[in-house]
Formats: C-alpha cells, structure tokens, sequence
C-alpha cells in the first residue's frame, strides 16, 4: 500500500498552492465582499492557461492528462485560498468530463478546448429546477424536435457560473410518456443562443464571487445535432458526471476547511488570555485535535474515492461518502475555528467569519449530503438483502 | 548553445528547523522541500534565453540530492530545461561549498557548456560560494547577482546589485558563470501538461562518489538556534518623560539621530 503523491502529483499540488498564496488568496475577502469579479475571471483565465481547468481531461482536448488525484489535491490547494474560484474550476472540470465521457467528436473538438484554454471562462451544468433539486428527474424542462432543431422551454435554477459561462449542458424531458427519469436528454447550448436568458443572481450566504443565477430556455432553438449521448439516456449521464463532481466539492470543502483551522490555530497560538496563550487550554487542544483528525479522515476519503475513479474502478459509494464526511468536517472545523477566534471570528476583520459561510453550501450543493446518505446507504444494503 | 543550470532542493522556509541528531545540520524528517528560490531565477532565466534564441540551446539541469530532488528536477524540466542530471548523493549537507563545487565542476568538464545558470546563494546554508568555485574550477568568466540579463552576439550583458543599492553592468564573453538573484525575473508557473509532460525528459543519474575528488575545506562546526532575545525595553512614566527615555536610547543606542 502507497499512500504518497507521486512526484506529478506532488508537483501540481505545489503549483497550486503557490498559486493560491500569490494570486487567489490576496483578493479573495475583496472579491467576497465587492461586486467586482473580474478578478475572478483573471484568475480563471491564469488558472486555464496552468492547466487547471481539464485536469483529467485527454492531451487531444487539450487538457492536462493529469488524473483524478491531481484533481483533488489542486482542488483543495485553491480553495484554500478562495472557494468562489474554487467552485468555478470544479464544475469547469466536471463540464469538460461530461463532454468528453459522453459527446461526440465534434462536440468534444467544439467546447471542451475553449473552456480548457480559458477561451472561456466557464461552463455550466444546468440540471437543478424549482421544483427538481434532489430529485432532478422530476424536472419540467422540455426539448422537443421540430425540424432540424430541438427547442428547449422550461427554466433551471442555482446554475453556477451561468452570466460567463460559454457552454451549458442542459438536461431536459424527451419522453413525457417514459417511466421517471427514462425520457430525459442532455444537450449542449452555446451562450447568446436566441431564447437562453441569464435570469436572476441568487443573492447568496458565501461563495459570492461566483454566481449562481436562474437560466430561461423560451423557445430556444439549437441544432439537431447538440443533443450529447444518446436520446433518453440524459438522466444516467447526470447521475453518473455527479459522482466525479462529488470528488471535486468534498476537495473544495477539505480545503476551506483546513484553511479555517490553520489560521484558527495559529491565533491560538499568539493569543493570550488568563496569562497565557489560549492554545495551552485543554478546551483549545481538544478542538485542533478534533478537527484535524476529521480532516485528515476527509481527505484520505477522497484520495481513496480519487485513486478508485483514476483506476477506473466502481466508486460512487466512496465519493458520497467522501463528499458528505469531507463537507461536514469542513463546516465543524469552520464553527470550531469561529469560537476559537471569539468575538473576533464574527467579525469581517479575520477571515475565519468569510470561510465559515463559504463552508456552508458544500453540504448542499452537488447532491445534498441527505441524498450522498441515500447513495452510500443502497449501496451498501445491495450486499445484503437477499 | 549548451547551457547548465545549476539548482538545489531546500526546505519550505516557513518550516520551524531544529537541530538533527549530529548538532550540525538541521532534522530534516517532516520538512517539506522545494527549490531554492534563486535556483528557480536560474532555471526561469536559462529557459527565456532558449526562447530567445528560439529553442536552440539544449537546457540541463543539475541538482545533488537524495531521491526527492528528483521533484525539483522534475519541475526545472515542466519550466522548460531539458534534460536533468541527478547526482545521488543521500548527505550533501555533510559537504562544504568547495566540495560541491568540485562535483557540478567534474560533470561539467569535458561536457562543453557555454553558459552556467545557478542562484546566487542557496536559502539553506546561504554560502554564495558554489556559482564562483564552479567558474573557477572551469576557468568561466562569472558575474554574481544578476538582477539584469541579455544576450546579443555572444556577449551576456549581466547587471549585478552591489552593496548600498548600487548596481553595475558588465559584460561577459561565453563561457560564462552567472548567478542569479531576486530582481532578476519572476519564475513562471509550469503548466499542467508541462509537468505530465516532464515524466518523459530524460534524467541522467550519477552515483556522487564517481564525481567527488576533493577534500572537504570547511567543517560545520555547530548548528543551532540563536539565543532567545530579551523582552525588549518598557519605558514607564509621563509622555514628557517617555519621550526624554526614548530620545535618550536612540541618541546612545542607535545612528539614527547622528
């Protein structure tokens, strides 16, 4: 049994944090607390350019063929510093997968290099409605053929990145007669297609510089051929791209995570109170212990349910697991971290108030962890009923 | 052009160190090691002139280590250099400058360099001496911290940071020496790809022994932590007062007031 990164692996993990310390990390409060994204979107671009954007994504496409590990490790070293960044590099990641695991030639040729190469700055993953979160198959959104076209009418909520996204990949109901979750299909739609409307920005807890909006489809036409994967067979698609989505959030929350208890720890450390320094009190100990036990259980988590995608080996059930255990770790290490800070965790002084609401949403978004519980749970109980 | 780049693997510098089990060097289970920060002007610089020159010079570059300067090395070569060169040795720490110098200097001879990249002292021991012994030992022309590089009809114009905040420019015939300090160019990030890429460069490994001649000249005697400074001085009493204390300090203690 090998536990170490390889020296790739550990070189991407270096190039990521250094990254992070001098370009993410200094604008991140900015960025939380203005209306002023753009220097997200230079970073993105940076990040495109490094190569961080189709981590296990084929040469050809021009991604970086570096793997499933790779994906992981980068994803925590940037959340680190900044989860709004850190969130739009996942789901970009996980676009370019969907594409290339199900698009034709043509599409993968089309979209995926452009989101690689930062051409542009993002895609989307538009599967989420009003009425259809956990339950996605229950979706109202509809694509029917008329011609040479399919024309999509229905709505999509909380779509991460969708004001600069460049491509989307929508999920929408084929088959109204097929039995739940057997007559959807997902479809590529180019950003400025006549009929796609960016609805309104969510206004949200954390994660503020990445947006999170409403899109319309109203009559929006688009090639017959932007139908990706076979017909009726978009909801297996989604279910399958969310797992290594999964990798990627459980990463994200590892990282804001470790972020909080490293500077929560460090102040516990300077700060003095009763003659000495917080740090000396059992109450303060017992919280690092916890907290970075919890954490290093996390990420051997994901590294397990990364190394199992890498291998092409069945791992749904570990990256729910990784996902829900990281999430909550990482939002028990952000409340942990606010209460060592005191009074001064509240405050917007220290970042330790921006990571505690940037933690909150991991365990919600890419499946709630209700739902990882429901994956992990009939996974298992498949080996034992009879 | 054959250039050499010249480069170390030193830990993290916001490690906490403390002394390892000889009392001469520092413990180094538990650190996390990168390159020297001058080494990566070197390699930065050595890959800009292979642009320059539009890709023609071959970049090689060297590092003595144990096996995980293999890292380094792989990432000198997702920068753009070339080929790598390990030179295996499990201790460098136990030799002095002159020692390494001699080694990078043996490998070196015979090799044909035109120009010899390296940082101007490493963050871990901090001799500055190994750039200026392998210039000597070949018989190179050197310039020492360069925080200005060009190159043009097979002159390097190099400009150096003297003591004061002085620089001075001087130009260099091939081959050539030069070592790199901070000023001189800010290091790219490698890519992705170019790292994944770098599995695929080929990396020359020596055992140190076939390539260490020399003697030791220097012995390190002691590492340890300086003494624990004092608390520093609280003046007490009234603002006038305070001020005539403080006065009175700078005066004596300090040229500030001279």
């Amino acid at each position: 049994m090998f536990l170490d990164l390889t020296e790739e692996q550990k070189l991407i993990q270096d190039t990521a944090q250094e990254f992070a310390r001098a370009e993410l990390e200094p604008v991140a409060a900015q960025l939380d607390q203005g209306d002023d994204r753009g220097p997200m979107l230079a970073n993105l671009k940076k990040l495109a350019e490094l190569g961080f954007m189709g981590l296990n994504v084929k040469d050809a496409y021009g991604g970086s063929e570096a793997g499933v590990v790779a994906f992981s490790v980068a994803m925590t070293e940037i959340a680190r510093a900044c989860a709004s960044t850190a969130v739009t590099v996942s789901v970009n990641n996980m676009v370019c997968e969907v594409i290339q695991a199900v698009g034709s030639e043509e599409q993968k040729k089309a979209y995926i290099p452009k989101i690689c190469s930062g051409e542009y700055a993002a895609g989307s993953f538009a599967l989420t409605e009003t009425g259809a979160g956990s339950d996605p198959a229950g979706m109202t959104t509809t694509a029917a053929l008329d011609g040479d076209q399919w024309v999509l009418n229905g709505a999509k909520l909380f779509i991460t990145s969708a004001p600069y996204a460049g491509v989307f990949v929508v999920w929408a109901v084929t088959d109204r007669e097929a039995p739940k979750g057997k007559g959807i299909s997902c479809f590529l739609v180019e950003a400025g297609t006549p009929g796609l409307i960016i609805g309104k920005e969510e206004g949200k807890m954390g994660q503020h510089a990445s947006a999170t909006n409403e899109v319309i489809f109203d009559k929006c036409r688009i090639p017959k051929g932007a139908l990706m994967g076979k017909l009726n067979d978009g909801f297996r698609i989604a279910v399958a791209e969310l797992g290594g989505g999964r990798i990627g959030i459980g990463s994200l929350g590892l990282g804001v995570g470790l972020a909080a208890m490293d500077y929560a720890t460090r102040y516990a450390t300077e700060r003095s109170q009763f003659g000495q320094k917080i740090s000396d009190f059992q109450a303060i100990q017992w919280k690092i212990a916890d907290s970075y036990t919890e954490l290093e259980a996390a990420r051997l988590l994901l590294m397990n349910a990364a190394f199992r995608k890498e291998q092409g080996k069945p791992f749904a059930k570990e990256a729910s697991m990784a996902k829900m255990y990281a999430t909550e770790a990482a939002n028990r290490a952000c409340y942990h971290a606010v209460q060592m800070l005191g009074g001064y965790g509240y405050t917007q002084d220290y970042p330790v108030e921006r990571y505690a609401r940037d933690a909150r949403i991991t365990s919600i978004y890419e499946g709630t962890n209700e739902i990882q519980r429901v994956i992990v749970s009939r996974e298992i109980l498949k080996n034992f009923s009879s | 052009m054959k250039i050499l780049v010249c480069i170390k693997q030193v830990p993290d510098m916001e490690s906490r160190f403390r002394p390892n089990a000889s009392g001469t060097w520092f413990e180094e289970s538990d650190l996390a090691f990168r390159m020297n920060e001058y080494d990566e002007y070197a390699v930065e610089q050595a890959v800009q002139l292979k642009e320059q020159l539009a890709g023609e010079p071959e970049v090689t570059v060297l590092s003595i280590g144990p096996d995980r300067v293999n890292e380094a090395l792989k990432k000198a070569l997702a920068m753009g250099c070339d080929r790598g060169v390990h030179i295996q040795d499990p201790a460098p720490q136990d030799k002095d400058p002159w020692q390494i110098a001699s080694i990078i200097a043996q490998f070196a001879q015979g090799e044909g360099f035109d120009l010899v990249f390296t940082g101007m002292q490493s963050q871990d021991r901090g001799s500055a001496q190994v750039g200026v012994l392998v210039a000597e030992l070949l018989g190179y022309a050197c310039a020492t911290t360069l925080v200005g590089f060009s190159f043009s009809d097979g002159l390097v114009t190099a400009r150096r940071e003297l003591e004061g905040g002085i620089k001075g420019v001087v130009k260099l015939g091939l081959p050539a020496v030069v070592t790199c300090q901070l000023g001189l160019n800010t290091p790219r990030y490698p890519t992705l790809p170019n790292i994944m890429k770098a599995k695929k460069k080929d990396v020359l490994t020596i055992p140190v022994a076939d390539l260490l001649h020399e003697e030791a000249v220097a012995a390190t005697a002691r590492f340890y932590p300086p003494e624990k400074k004092g608390g520093g001085i609280v003046l007490e009493g009234d603002v006038g007062n305070l001020v005539e204390q403080l006065y009175g300090i700078l005066k004596e203690k300090t040229t500030v007031l001279r």
